[in-house]
């Protein structure tokens, strides 16, 4: 076998080239999505079998967030304009859903109760009216609900859609901060122009709706469907030409024109296929909760989506959907953190947060300047122990971890950073970090040991505290890590596989004289010392 | 009829006349150079055939049909790429990706199309790819393979100007506008590039309009030279001729002092564009 | 100020501006003449009032303009937090008025911190914070007011001074650990952090104030009631409807004073127009960023506590601000941003636009309804700017090169 130092001469090699990642292996990914879907379905089945509505109702939510935090993020991460006004979008979905889908009886009390704004007219916008006038009444019934349901979130998608495509208009003309003011402005102005005399009718004012079925908004099965749905049509839109288009107006909005890309077109599709999925989230969000309120769809919505897709990650879905599980969780489950506590204990939660962030920090910046990477046994012993503590601290007693075993737990904290062979010692670190350190200690001390009670007995409510948590994780990504837990990295079969396209095969490396020289080729490949041409 | 008429356009920012009264013609399968000191209105010539800014007055014809006021993705479609002075590729997009967005206008399929992936988006797809991997072929070994999936900020500056021309090349288009595609290269690359500027057009059938520096380039593979200055039109022709005219010298050098009877304040003035 | 991708030189209309706002005009005082006729309640002394009602509340709103402007003239970011500031500039007047005097370790703190504030302004003056004047009076500040604090009740013109120079600090301490690392970050990565920032004072003061209203009285005589006689009618309000402005007034004036003849301030404008050439002229940027982080949370500050003033109640933390934040934005906007006459004119016309209408429109009269859109008029007239002339009504237009 002859062997060419030119690539571009073996056949092989060009074969390679041609057939490319785009449809390798299609059939096995297939084989292993559908796999991988029954398994999730059988989990889904398994869990929510185990009777706890929180739980479910935990699931249920992700599904309904993870819609809209996805469909955010195809205008944030695929087309990167900041989108400030999703839950606008949410608010017309949702709205329109439950008034179409409203049950009669709900419907009936709105006209009792005599407050309201709404008229005969508009209280009888419902698709069982619809159906009956155009003579499909037998589809009525409480059997078909679902159906009806279907109808009334894909009418709410379209209304959302209808108002993506105004609120995509700006966005041919602006950039960067001041259309991300403009969404927002729009998100406010729907909001606050439903409750006003022209939209009463429509929305009944800040009354709002309520009685909206809710089996569909709490059901795993209805929102992880259309989260499947939804996931679907967006990551083919995503790794599809457009998705490229819209990613290249992402990189560089003039370079992509003059490369024949019509900006106008890309960015009011991306704004109006986002504001239809929102719209759908809506709708499910207005069935999960059973009522429609306009203090449900805040501009606080919307930061909890930018938490999630921040955090997980803007480049890749699975990074927003790992996002999406983390507000979600803090959310759902971060009620202990919002009880009455006594200030002693607030204090010796105080303190292990800060004895915990000063490890990490010091860890993190000595690691950081050395360039080496932290050593896998104190990464696993640094989890398993944030983990153990979280649960078994005074706010989430999970675990009952005691005194003694709590101080036992953070001793890994306090000791790690200052272990002989981790990190680079001769770099300095300010001396915030460790006065972070000292000030948690005496804190946790303080709180632990109750000197002289007195104040330390009073109670103090957490209220508020979960969303100073996502906020402060929030400033900590962006000033840390950007692109997120997972950065641009998207969950494929490939990847699983270890099938990565950017490195050359064993082959093309013995072919080929550059990259078949050792002293040239370092672990990283040939990319890694790019600086030079060949011949 | 020329392939691209340039006819009497002016432009002006403001109070900066930018661009004077120009006019150019290019025949197709032409390789015409534009030269001239900085700041004389090369880029701008660019921008305003490319659609970025709209001339004043004056009027660009490609192929007989008038261009001017039309939108940079239009003039793609229409047939016109370019490539920028100071590299604009999609940074975190791979190399493939970036010759792959530039053939995104020649798609017929919609977007619901390619979110089923019928087979009709199926085959352009991947007649896209093919197209891509035959331009960036145009650059040798370098750009193939494995590397085509690598994020475009990996690579060297030469390699990021090869493919930037890959990437215009692949839009279809049949006038090329390279924007100094030399810059930043060694003697070797130029020459290099040099070769394959003349390949593209003699293999490639584009026909080529080129800003550069490097006259030696400049003089090897051009057909014709047009020289600017303070955004008009001074001097056109062949290289030789082009090199040796006076106005060009002096648009370059200045003037031999005993020749020139401007005080060095009138010559500073009359750079600002002012007479004293 | 990047607006659109690159400019088109196509000929504007230039009169379709000036005729849509004459048009307004003649309705304005269309409708006032007609409600002139209509009712005598109606009458000189009403408008006057409504008058100089709106520009008291755009006096309000001025103040907190100017930091968003003056921020996003040197940094180019959208200061989301800034409306936070102003409510945390309200609530800390609140604290020092009414929960003074307090342990002696909190006088301690909070002395510290305002000793701090006023060792950066003084800095001003004497250039460094080394300078013996600057440590001396920092010491003096420091021990005064920790037993000031601690023995007795301020007043408020006292708690207004103290809760300006505190909300200074937080303005720094924000911008140190939120903005500073990510002078360098894309603009989007920005936005977010302050949207976190905001965020996060939000539920702070949650934490802190819980869902409550509170209610805002301190013993000042700003808040005695105030009657003029006009023409034939009277006018009864409070001392606040000329004081608001007035005080307004002077601290516009110490700024601009500031910005246009101290070194700092010219350290700031030339910022401003090119920090990279600034910092290669040996301006130091970072300190340029935070005393113009300093001195728009200081007026913020003074527009929170007159606000609690003027409404009388502080609405709950986690509202108070975002309200007034996003209006005070799009006046600065409106009038330019980056530009500090702009945004003091960009807050009056968003007065007006607020409290004239309803002046001019009551509900009671026969167009309904337009009030209760008087909270997104703001939002509009700031979309059809940002889409009409985004380079606001004084300021300049910058594109991108190509």
């Amino acid at each position: 076998m002859a062997v060419s130092s030119r690539l571009d001469q073996n056949p092989q090699i060009v074969e390679r080239t041609k057939t490319l990642a785009f449809q390798q292996n299609r059939g096995r990914n297939l084989l292993l999505t559908l796999g991988a879907g029954l398994v999730f379905i059988l989990l889904l089945w398994f869990f929510t079998g185990l009777g706890s509505a929180k739980l479910t109702q935990a699931l249920a939510l992700f599904a309904i967030w993870g819609v809209a935090t996805v469909s955010l993020n195809l205008i944030n991460g695929t087309l990167g304009i900041l989108s400030l006004g999703h839950h606008g979008f949410m608010l017309i979905g949702g709205y329109t859903t439950a008034l179409l889908i409203l049950p009669d009886d709900a419907r009936q009390r709105i006209l009792d109760s005599g407050r309201s704004a709404m008229t005969e007219t508009t209280v009888g916008l419902s698709i069982s009216n619809l159906f009956n006038a155009i003579g499909l009444g037998g589809l009525t019934g409480d059997d078909t609900l679902w159906l009806r349901f279907l109808l009334a979130l894909f009418a709410g998608g379209l209304m959302a859609a209808l108002a993506g495509l105004i609120v995509g208009i700006p966005s041919l003309r602006l950039r960067g901060d001041y259309l991300a003011i403009v969404t927002f402005g729009f998100g406010e102005i729907i909001r606050l122009s439903a409750s006003t005399r022209i939209f009463a009718p429509l929305t009944n004012g800040a009354l709002g709706f309520a009685g909206v079925p809710s089996d569909f908004g709490k059901s795993v099965w209805w929102t992880f469907g259309i989260l499947a749905f939804t996931l679907f049509i967006i990551s083919k839109l995503k790794y599809s030409s457009y998705g490229r288009a819209m990613e290249s107006i992402r990189e560089d909005e003039i370079a992509s024109e003059a490369m024949g890309v019509n900006l106008a077109y890309h960015k009011v599709l991306g704004f109006v296929i986002s504001a239809f999925f929102a719209g759908v989230a809506g709708g499910l969000w207005v069935s999960w909760l059973g009522n429609a309120r306009l203090d449900n769809f805040l501009f606080t919505l919307t930061f909890f989506f930018l938490v999630a897709i921040s955090a997980g990650g803007t480049g890749s879905i699975t990074g927003v959907l790992l996002g999406t599980a983390l507000v979600i969780f803090v959310r759902q489950y971060g009620d202990p953190l919002e009880e009455t506590y006594a200030i002693s204990r607030w204090l010796e939660f105080i303190g292990i947060i800060l004895i915990i962030a000063g490890a990490a920090f010091l860890l993190y910046r000595s690691f950081n300047r050395s360039g080496k990477r932290l050593p896998d046994w104190s990464v696993w012993l640094f989890t398993a122990n944030l983990v153990i503590l979280l649960l078994g601290s005074p706010v989430f007693p999970a675990i009952n971890l005691g005194k003694i075993g709590l101080y036992i737990f953070l001793i890994p904290f306090l000791v790690l950073p200052f272990l002989p062979n981790v990190g680079d010692k001769s770099k300095g670190v300010g001396w915030i970090v460790y006065a972070l350190l000292g000030i948690g200690v005496i804190t946790l001390l303080i709180g632990g040991i109750s000197p002289g009670a007195g104040w330390l007995t009073g109670t103090f409510r957490g209220f508020g505290m979960r969303g100073i948590a996502l906020a402060i994780l929030l400033i900590v990504i962006m000033i840390f890590r950007p692109a997120g837990i997972v950065g641009r990295h998207e969950f494929s079969w490939g990847w699983l596989f270890r099938e990565r396209l950017d490195q050359p095969t064993d082959e093309e490396r013995k072919q080929d004289a550059w990259l078949s020289n050792p002293e040239l080729n370092r672990a990283g490949g040939a990319a890694a010392v790019d600086t030079e041409e060949d011949a | 009829m020329a392939m691209l008429e340039v006819q009497n356009i002016s432009k002006s920012f403001g109070g900066l006349r930018a661009m004077s009264d120009v006019s150019l013609n290019i025949e197709k399968g032409e390789i015409v150079s534009v030269i001239g000191p900085n700041g004389a209105g090369k880029t701008t010539l660019f921008n305003l055939i490319t659609g970025v800014y709209t001339p004043d007055t004056g009027d660009i014809k490609f192929e007989g049909k008038s261009i001017a006021g039309k939108k940079p993705n239009q003039i793609v479609d229409i047939g016109i790429a370019r490539t920028f002075q100071n590299l604009r590729l999609f940074m975190n997009l791979t190399i493939l990706e970036n010759v792959l967005v530039s053939q995104h206008h020649k798609l017929n399929s919609n977007w619901l199309s390619a979110v089923l992936r019928t087979p009709g988006y199926r085959a352009q797809e991947k007649a896209m790819r093919e197209y891509a991997v035959e331009k960036l072929a145009f650059f040798g070994p370098r750009l193939q393979s494995f590397r085509l999936h690598q994020p475009v900020y990996v690579l060297s500056y030469a390699n990021r100007r090869r493919t930037e021309m890959a990437r215009a090349m692949a839009t279809g288009a049949k006038l090329l506008l390279l924007d100094e595609p030399s810059a930043g290269m060694n003697p070797k690359e130029t020459r290099e590039i040099t070769q394959i500027i003349r390949r593209m057009r003699d293999q490639g059938g584009y026909t080529i309009l080129l800003v550069e520096h490097k006259m030696n380039l400049v003089g090897e593979i051009s057909d014709r030279v047009v020289v600017l200055d303070y955004g008009q039109k001074i001097a056109e022709g062949s290289y030789q001729d082009v090199v040796n005219d006076p106005k060009v010298i002096e648009a370059y050098l200045g003037k031999k002092a005993e020749d020139s009877e401007e005080t060095e304040v009138q010559k500073a003035a009359k750079m600002d564009g002012r007479t004293i | 100020m990047a607006v659109s991708s690159v400019s088109r030189a196509k000929r504007k209309v230039n009169w379709l501006p000036w005729l849509l706002l004459l048009g307004i005009a003649v309705i304005i005082i269309g409708r006032i003449i007609y409600l002139y006729s209509l009712d005598p309640r109606f009458n000189t002394a009403f408008f006057l009032r409504a008058f100089i009602e709106s520009v008291k509340l755009g006096s309000l709103y001025a103040l907190i303009a100017l930091g968003y402007t003056m921020v996003y003239g040197i940094i180019r970011l959208i200061n989301f937090a800034h409306g936070e500031v102003f409510m945390v500039g309200a609530f800390m007047t609140y604290f020092f008025f009414t929960f003074t005097p307090y342990p002696w370790f909190i006088s301690a703190i909070y002395a510290a911190i305002i000793a701090y504030g006023s060792m950066r302004v003084l800095e001003f003056f004497r250039g460094s914070m080394r300078d013996p004047l600057v440590l001396a009076a920092g010491g003096v500040i420091f021990i005064g007011l920790t037993v000031l604090v601690s023995s007795i009740t301020f007043p408020f013109w006292l708690a207004l001074i103290c809760s300006m120079i505190f909300t200074g600090v937080l303005g720094i301490v924000i911008d140190r650990v939120a903005y500073f690392p990510l002078r360098t970050a894309p603009r989007n990565s920005l936005l977010i952090t302050a949207i976190a920032v905001s965020f996060l004072l939000q539920n702070l003061g949650l934490l802190v104030f819980t869902n409550r209203q509170t209610p805002f009285r301190p013993d000042t005589p700003l808040i005695q009631p105030l009657q003029l006689t006009v023409g034939n009618g009277q006018v009864f309000s409070n001392w606040l409807l000329l004081a608001i402005p007035l005080i307004t007034a002077i601290l516009v004036v110490v700024l601009t004073l500031f910005v246009n003849r101290t070194r700092l301030g010219k350290a700031m404008r030339a910022s401003a127009q090119d920090a990279e050439t600034a910092q290669m002229m040996g301006v130091s940027v970072n300190k340029v960023i935070a005393t113009t982080f300093l001195l728009g949370s200081m007026l913020a500050a003074a527009g929170g506590a007159m606000w609690g003033l003027n409404f009388g109640s502080l609405n709950q933390p986690a509202i108070l601000g975002i309200l007034p934040g996003i209006k005070a934005f799009s006046a600065a906007v409106i009038g330019g941003i980056g530009s500090l006459p702009g945004a003091v004119i960009g807050a009056i016309i968003i007065g007006f636009l607020e409290n004239f209408t309803t002046a001019i429109f009551p509900k009671t009269a026969t167009f309904q309804g337009v009030t209760e859109f008087k909270d997104t008029f703001a939002f509009i007239l700031l979309i059809i700017v940002l889409l009409v002339r985004p380079s606001g009504i004084v300021g300049e237009d910058l594109s991108e090169k190509v």
